[in-house]
């Protein structure tokens, strides 16, 4: 064997051993945190709870589709301890095929019935930490130029004054879009809903692939009315865009934004001092104070004066269970495709 | 027989004995795993086999048996067979089957991944394989080739095959009540893939005659507008050819998003183009740009310059004196250019296709940004996943269809450029003039491209102030806000405060880039090498194997190292090897197309002179081919390095917290519209691959073997380096 | 380096085969090159003479049969590990590498250090003629000077063997017969055990202590220069040796050794090769045959279509009853002309006989 080649077997005995070296991992009071909020709120989030506990967070900040589809892949090996934030249904489904583990936290009684029922009806696998309504996120600027009335309902939207003016995100890629789906769908019946849905289609001028992305098309003027969850809307008007937030006049649906610990979570203990956490008003707080003003859920947390206030919002009594199980929303999307999705 | 038997010998018995067996554990406190040794006579006694093959050619070696040969080969198959059953089969908890327990009755113990015992008792019964194989005369007796060929086979069964096999398979998943069968097909044919409703009747077509017309147009707009750059740079006296090298590199090295952004805040409804045009032309505002004319757009923008890396090394390959033969056949320029020019950058140019339409199709930011209603595979993949349907059967079911749709190119291609030789680097030394261009290819080459080099001009000048103006198109007052935000610094009382939101991620992604550049142009030349220079049986297969994970989009990719790597034998997640194990096999294939590209044009006699002039294989490679390979080296070290800042999509899954990414911040600041930050960030990672790219041309340089100036024929001596 | 090439060693090819899927190149052939030797592989492009210089080289591997080299197997060990270098057709030069770099590459690669692998090369260079270009690039030198740094490249590293493939081939007429003997100046001076590719047969006839003719991947018959030019063992060998008449004839007596053989109406006596065989053909060289205008004994009579005066010699095309005859003939004294008929007479050692089929 020639010179050369020693080092090349040294080299490559070497790279095996670099490789193995930089997967050397956390230390043992650590959290792994999934976090599918925003991303300041994430990180204040983080960093208020090793104030408080001195637990050191490690923080993935991802939307919750790619968390679910995340902690699905690593099921046989969790690797994440909470996963904190994000939409309800993922959570709701996460429960189902038990990916989550069981916990009651020590402030339950504080919650909002909602939050509370977010907790109850999956057997005490997620639980609510802030609620968002559906509504309509305006381009006031666009609209004052084509001498439009603002929509305040449903049924505004469907008029020909909107064509090519709605931008709605796609139920199958967003979970926004879906709860408006299913909002029609309580609110109208289901065949009204999807006559409403074919109606819309023809003012839709493009379905976006993330929920909260026709609030910043409307905010940057690429749609005069973007259907997203207020908070959406307002931290855009927040950003100064010419954007204001409507309820519709009908009623709306709403989110219920989640948390769940991982089942087999490799931090439990710490896992659950988090869970009490952040539900406490203390945490809460975080959120208005990095531009998230979503509705929080303890009852005693101060409502940011921002947030589009619930108690203003004509609320339905929104059905998670039946919405957020597999097969109800297998056979919506399916029908969706093929009558509205299909089209031109 | 000889030393190299030995040294592998000796390697892998002491990874057996020496370093821990299985990987670390995952809080500090728990004790350090044994070695395989310590293990097979403790916690693991299923180890103890391997330990057994291990030894077992050494009695064959120490007394140089004619026989060593063969008890390599047994012990190498015997244990590495062996190896990946155990691992297979005892998991985590004991038996991964219960047929299994049922069969041979429980486990106490289960066990982690593999670390570092395992991994250099892997690596060194491999190569007992290999040595034992060369010894028998196999790939005429080269331990480098044997050697080589059995890592890559190795490294891509293990990092390509099995996840994508992993994932793929679940494409036949079924419900309840559903065969695996029917599950498949019915995935298969679904409507929204194929339906040709667009040309018949008023409803979508298919995302595959979407992404099929997307890429099509990608790749031949590119590699036209590629070639017309590489034409200017090497056959033309254009006088600005370094700024004009530079722009066309600029799109490369620009993160994903940021073009589509610029092009929506040009050319959007709200856009001021389009506004401009409004005003002054009376035409409505439209939403024009979403769909097929934005993607293609911002796609052309992004990969010319890969398809221009691709070229330039060819037609700077082209013997002069194949041109002036023809020239002193009485050809005129045109005849030239038509006759021998044109033929001799076939290979360059279906190459540059095939990378075109491939990473059209791969492609998966522009389409997110720019596509409207258009969908194509690559987003429709990605929302199977993580959108609300959640559904991976779907998701793998249009992998495979995408998958497909890419083996379709690459057949297209070999078959065009067919089994022509093109050798044109030979060795008798190089001399003459590169043949001057015939006019009318010249000026469509110059109409084509200033244009463009403006255009994308134009739009880095306005990214680059979109991360200085307070909110781009609303309020445009200048500011150093995204900046402070991302890249804050601080004095506090311990000295420098890293305050920057973007610090983290930005010295992660260096890192893993600076490993995972090197490693995946060493791999992918070496696999060139293979592929180019030595005949061996399966080549074909080996070919696509390797080209295989550029053909899956990132996202199966990301979900499929996730279901592989997260469960032992190899348990990667969550450690910054991952990200660079899916950088380098995900970046590989370029680097691929690169070498061999390059090599069919170097003379096969060069290595082979250098064989019988007692150097080894590894030594020819070194000394003589990797030096006239430097364009190639240079475009493969740039484009993974540059790919592993850029990519978004497969790093989505892989990231954590102790190893986030620059894109994937990036990717959460524009979902929320937040595209003063976004745009600061991009800018300071273009500036930082910029640096990165002149680093390598300035470390690797250039090829000179002493041609003579193409743009002035007077006889002026070549220039002499030595 | 002047001194005798003492580890010159011996190269041998026991039944030895080379397949490419169904193509044979190489088809059970067994040979020996003795030390110090040069021996010549002739024969058509394609018959496999590269294949079997390759063979010996390590660039090609044996599908069967054995080789040695220096008494030692080596058919299963790489090139690398071969003490063979070789001089390519294309001269293979590392374009990248000035002149004395491409000499000295070999030394590199095997631990020379670096004063002593210089010296080596500027003496190979020396050696080859080509002092004072040790900077320039190969793209700098013509094809002569090209072909000498390959040469030199090979020369230096003293190896047990050495192997040239068609190494003249790309060179002019005139350059090309002093290259060869120039090449054959160093190998009997060195002693090198050499190995040579061509299919010129004055070029294998020039530099050969032996020669081995192939055909269609087998060897057609192997010996020295004279023995192949002199006695041709079959049709093939007769004809590429330059023997371009082709006739065929009858065995009508044997007496020992000899044999009387029937050429239309003349009689020679020749060795007999015959095996026995009674219809056989004669390979007649073109100098062998005299034209004159006086019918001798065991003389053909021709009728002259041709006749081309050059100087030095006559070349005629003549038409008989045993076929078309081609004469080179140095008598300048009674030339005949084109038409006239005449007689063709014999000198029997530039005559044999070999079998007829083949
Ligand atoms: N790599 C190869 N693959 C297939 N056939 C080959 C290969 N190399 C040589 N041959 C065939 O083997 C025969 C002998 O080739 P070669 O040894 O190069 O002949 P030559 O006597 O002209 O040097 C030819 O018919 C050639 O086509
Ligand atoms: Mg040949």
């Amino acid at each position: 064997m020639t010179r050369s080649q020693h080092r090349h077997a040294l080299a490559s005995a070497v790279a095996g051993l670099a490789l193995i070296a930089g997967a050397s991992a956390a230390s043992a009071d650590d959290l792994t945190l999934y976090c599918s909020v925003q991303e300041e709120w994430c990180q204040a989030m983080a960093n208020a709870f090793t104030k408080e506990t001195g637990i050191t967070v490690a923080m993935t900040r991802k939307s919750s589709g790619e968390t679910y589809a995340q902690i699905k892949a690593e099921a046989a090996n969790p690797k994440g301890d909470v996963w904190w934030g994000g939409t309800g249904d993922p959570h709701l489904q996460a429960a189902e095929e038990g990916l989550t583990a069981e916990y009651k936290p020590a402030n339950f009684a504080e919650l909002h019935p909602w939050a509370q029922k977010q907790a109850t009806q999956s057997g005490h696998r997620t639980v609510g930490i802030y609620a968002g309504a559906l509504g309509f996120a305006i381009n006031t600027e666009i609209l004052a130029k084509k001498k439009v009335k603002e929509p305040s309902c449903w049924a505004d939207l469907i008029k020909p004054e909107f064509k090519g003016e709605i931008q709605i995100a796609n139920p199958n890629s967003s979970g926004t879009a879906y709860t408006a789906m299913a909002t029609l769908v309580q609110l109208l019946g289901e065949n009204p809903a999807f006559d409403y849905l074919k109606q819309l289609h023809v003012n839709v001028s493009q379905y976006t692939k993330s929920g909260a992305a026709p609030a910043v098309a409307a905010g940057r003027g690429e749609t005069a009315v973007g259907i997203v969850f207020l908070h959406d809307g307002v931290t855009q008007a927040i950003n100064g865009f010419p954007v204001k937030v409507v309820a519709p006049c009908e009623g709306t649906g709403y989110e219920i934004g989640s948390m769940s610990i991982i089942k087999g979570a490799p931090n439990a203990k710490s896992a659950q001092r988090f869970y009490d956490f952040a539900l406490s008003p203390a945490a809460q707080a975080t959120g208005a104070a990095n531009k998230s003003y979503q509705v929080p859920s303890n009852t005693k947390s101060v409502l940011p004066e921002q947030a589009p206030r619930m108690d203003k919002v004509k609320l339905i009594d929104y059905d998670f269970k039946k919405y957020g199980s597999s097969a109800e929303r297998k056979k919506l999307l399916s029908r969706w495709d093929a009558e509205v999705g299909a089209q031109k | 027989m000889n030393r190299s038997h030995l040294s592998w010998l000796v390697i892998g018995v002491l990874g057996f004995a020496l370093p821990p067996w299985y990987g670390l554990p995952t809080s500090s406190s728990a004790p350090w795993p044994p070695s395989g040794l310590l293990a097979s006579f403790g916690v693991a006694p299923w180890l103890l086999p391997i330990g057994l093959f291990l030894l077992l050619p050494a009695p064959f070696v120490i007394v140089r048996s004619r026989l060593a040969g063969l008890a390599l080969i047994a012990a190498g198959i015997g244990g590495l067979g062996y190896l990946v059953a155990q691992g297979l089969a005892i998991g985590l908890r004991g038996w991964s089957q219960p047929l299994l327990a049922d069969l041979f009755g429980p486990l106490a113990t289960g066990q982690r991944g593999m670390g570092a015992g395992g991994l250099i008792v892997a690596v060194s019964l491999l190569f007992y394989l290999t040595l034992g194989l060369a010894a028998r005369g196999a790939m005429k007796g080269d331990r480098f080739t044997t050697g080589a060929i059995g890592l890559v086979v190795a490294a891509i069964v293990v990092f390509v095959f099995w996840p994508v096999s992993t994932i793929l398979s679940q494409a036949m998943v079924a419900d309840p009540g559903q065969s695996a069968i029917v599950a498949l097909a019915e995935r298969l044919t679904a409507r929204d893939i194929w339906s040709v409703g667009c040309v018949v009747s008023a409803t979508r077509c298919g995302v595959f005659w979407n992404s099929i017309l997307l890429a099509v147009l990608t790749g031949v707009l590119t590699t036209l507008l590629g070639l017309a750059f590489a034409l200017i740079a090497s056959r033309t006296g254009f006088r600005f050819k370094t700024g004009l090298r530079l722009l066309t590199v600029l799109p490369i090295i620009t993160p994903p998003f940021v073009i589509g952004l610029a092009v929506i805040l040009l050319f959007g409804r709200n856009g001021t183009v389009t506004q401009f045009m409004a005003e002054y032309f009376g035409l409505t505002a439209t939403r024009y740009i979403y769909g097929l004319p934005g993607i293609l757009l911002t796609q052309v923008l992004a990969f010319t310059p890969i398809a221009f890396l691709v070229l330039v090394g060819v037609v700077q390959g082209i013997a002069p004196a194949m041109e002036e033969a023809a020239q002193t056949l009485g050809a005129g320029r045109w005849q030239t250019f038509r006759r021998v020019t044109w033929p001799l950058m076939r290979p360059g140019l279906a190459n540059a296709f095939l990378v075109g339409f491939i990473e059209s199709l791969a492609d998966f930011g522009n389409p997110l940004v720019m596509g409207g209603g258009y969908e194509v595979l690559s987003t429709k993949i990605f929302y199977a996943v993580v959108g609300a349907q959640n559904d991976p059967g779907r998701a793998a079911a249009l992998g495979i269809v995408l998958l497909a749709l890419c083996v379709g190119a690459f057949i297209l291609q070999r078959t065009w450029v067919g089994k022509t030789s093109y050798t044109t680097v030979g060795g008798k030394g190089f001399s003459g003039t590169s043949a001057a261009l015939p006019r009318v290819v010249k000026y469509a080459a110059y109409g084509t491209a200033l244009p463009w080099a403006l255009f994308t001009f134009l739009l880095y000048g306005l990214i680059l102030f979109g991360g200085f103006v307070e909110n781009w198109g609303r309020n445009n007052s200048i500011t150093l806000r995204h900046y402070i935000t991302a890249f804050g610094l601080d004095w506090g009382q311990n000295g420098l405060l890293w305050t920057g939101r973007a610090w983290n991620s930005l010295f992660t992604t260096i890192q893993i880039a600076a490993v995972s550049a090197p490693i995946t142009a060493a791999l992918g030349l070496l696999t060139a090498y293979l592929l180019v220079r030595q005949r061996f049986a399966g080549q074909s297969t080996f070919e696509f194997m390797t080209m295989l994970s550029f053909a899956i989009p990132g996202t199966v990719i990301g979900v499929s190292y996730i279901l592989a790597f997260n469960t032992p034998p190899v348990e990667l997640t969550g450690t910054a090897a991952i990200l660079v194990i899916c950088f380098v096999f995900r970046n590989m294939p370029v680097a691929i197309r690169a070498g061999v590209a390059s090599m069919s044009q170097i003379d096969k006699s060069l290595d082979e002179c250098a064989l019988t002039l007692g150097a080894t294989s590894a030594q020819s490679v070194r000394r003589v081919i990797l030096p006239l390979l430097r364009p190639a080296v240079v475009a493969s070290l740039v484009y993974a390095f540059v790919r592993a800042i850029t990519s978004v999509s497969a790093v989505i899954f892989l990231v954590t917290a102790r190893y986030d990414m620059a894109t994937s911040y990036i990717v959460g600041r524009v979902e929320i519209g937040d595209f003063g930050l976004a745009i600061a960030y991009s800018s300071a990672l273009i500036v930082l691959m910029g640096i990165g790219i002149l680093f390598i041309q300035l470390v690797v340089g250039e090829r000179r073997i002493g041609r003579r100036d193409p743009v002035q024929p007077a006889a002026r001596p070549a220039e002499v380096t030595a | 380096m002047t001194r005798s090439h003492s580890k010159a060693g011996g190269v041998e090819f026991r039944n030895v085969s080379r397949r490419y899927g169904n193509v044979t190149a190489v088809d059970n052939v067994s040979f020996r090159v003795e030390p110090g030797t040069l021996v010549t592989l002739l024969g058509p492009s394609g018959c496999g003479k590269t294949t079997t210089l390759r063979m010996i080289a390590g660039l090609e591997s044996a599908s069967s049969g054995t080789i040695l080299i220096g008494e030692n197997d080596v058919t299963l060990l790489p090139a690398t590990d071969r003490d063979v270098t070789m001089v390519f057709q294309s001269y293979a030069l590392f374009p990248h590498m000035s002149v004395i770099d491409n000499v000295a590459f070999g030394l590199d690669v095997s631990g020379v250090g670096r004063a002593e692998r210089e010296a080596k090369a500027r003496e190979g260079l020396a050696m080859v003629g080509l002092a004072g270009y040790e900077a320039r690039l190969p793209s700098e030198l013509s094809g002569g000077q090209q072909q000498r740094v390959a040469v030199a490249r090979a020369l230096v590293l003293e190896p047990e063997v050495l192997l040239f493939d068609e190494p003249l081939s790309n060179l002019d007429a005139k350059l090309r017969r002093r290259m060869r003997d120039d090449i054959r100046e160093l190998q009997q001076k060195l002693r090198l055990t050499s190995v040579y590719v061509t299919h010129d047969q004055e070029e294998a006839l020039a530099v050969s202590d032996q020669i081995i003719v192939m055909n269609k991947a087998v060897i057609a018959q192997q010996g020295a220069p004279a023995d192949l030019y002199l006695r041709p063992a079959s049709r093939f060998v007769a004809d590429f040796m330059g023997a371009s008449n082709l006739v065929d004839a009858t065995v009508v007596g044997r007496d020992g050794g000899r044999a009387s053989v029937r050429l239309g109406e003349a009689t020679v006596e020749l060795a007999d090769a015959s095996a026995g065989v009674d219809d056989v053909s004669i390979a007649i060289r073109p100098q062998a045959i005299a034209v004159t205008r006086l019918a001798d004994a065991p003389a053909l009579p021709v009728s002259v279509r041709k006749a081309t005066y050059l100087g030095s010699h006559m070349e005629y095309l003549l038409d008989s009853s045993v076929g078309e005859l081609f004469v080179v003939d140095p008598h300048m004294v009674a030339t005949v002309r084109a038409g006239e008929s005449a007689f063709a007479r014999f000198d029997p050692t530039g005559m044999a006989v070999v079998p007829r089929a083949g």
